[in-house]
């Protein structure tokens, strides 16, 4: 197994783990904090080349910069079921902003005082320190229909991802 | 069509994909290569990377979408032009070609 394979082979399986939790009803910060990392292996898997036997570590913000690479990707395009750029392109710019937020969760992005699902903070406004078990992530409703429409592309980029 | 043809064809047609999808993107260099289309797009939106070199984003050959090759594609902040180290194997910035957009 090569790098891009083992990046791809390792997000799918932590996908699994976020659906179980979610099935489980085990508090949302578990979740998201897959959800981060499902998205950066998916990243990382992309910036591996097939075949290559070497890794060069990168930053956990590659995710946003992926789906703006595959914006201009006619054959990812026609993988994810868009026959046309444009509707395509606006389709990833409408995504950009929460997938922007959800490169951010990752604990040596967000510091000690945003909010992200592995580590306690310490809220700016309060100064007290919070819990990611304890706390809504109302930015990240999964109800919310942009989340939505991340998570099924969340999915679909899986499932193409070779 | 040799396959350097095929290679340059085929960055030209993701060179012209990518400028459309993403308004932002000012420039697209290609740096020539026998197998593989490999290309830096020079994007005001995207931040400069914390270790001052290029990561592409790599994707196996779409006959069927008129991609025969594999292909890199690198976005890099402007500033990054020239300065940022390049993938091992990639050569030197002298060597890129800038494509007409």
């Amino acid at each position: 197994m090569d790098w891009r394979e083992a990046f791809f082979c390792q997000a799918r399986s932590e996908n699994k783990i976020m659906t179980l939790l979610n099935a489980r009803g085990v508090e949302y910060s578990h979740q998201l904090h897959y959800i981060q990392m499902v998205t950066e292996k998916l990243a990382k898997g992309f910036l591996a080349k097939a075949g290559r036997a070497e890794w060069q570590q990168t930053s956990h913000a590659a995710f946003v910069t992926m789906l703006r690479t595959i914006k201009g990707r006619p054959d990812v395009r026609t993988q994810l079921g868009y026959k046309d750029s444009q509707s395509f392109n606006r389709y990833i710019d409408s995504l950009l902003p929460l997938a922007d937020k959800i490169e951010k969760l990752a604990p040596a992005l967000a510091g000690t005082t945003r909010p992200n699902p592995e580590y306690p903070w310490k809220d700016r406004g309060s100064s007290d320190v919070l819990v990611p078990a304890g706390f809504a992530f109302p930015e990240f409703d999964p109800s919310d229909p942009v989340m939505v429409k991340l998570m099924n592309l969340i999915r679909q980029l899986l499932h193409i991802a070779i | 069509m040799g396959n350097k043809d095929v290679i340059k064809r085929q960055a030209e047609k993701l060179a012209k994909a990518n400028r459309e999808a993403e308004p932002t993107i000012s420039d697209v260099y290609w740096f020539p290569h026998d197998e593989e289309v490999r290309l830096i797009e020079l994007d005001s939106a995207v931040p400069r990377s914390p270790d001052n070199r290029v990561h592409p984003f790599h994707f196996r050959p779409a006959p069927s979408q008129g991609l025969p090759a594999p292909s890199g594609v690198a976005l890099i902040s402007p500033d990054e032009f020239r300065q940022a180290e390049l993938p091992e194997d990639w050569g030197t910035w002298d060597q890129a070609e800038k494509l007409a957009g």
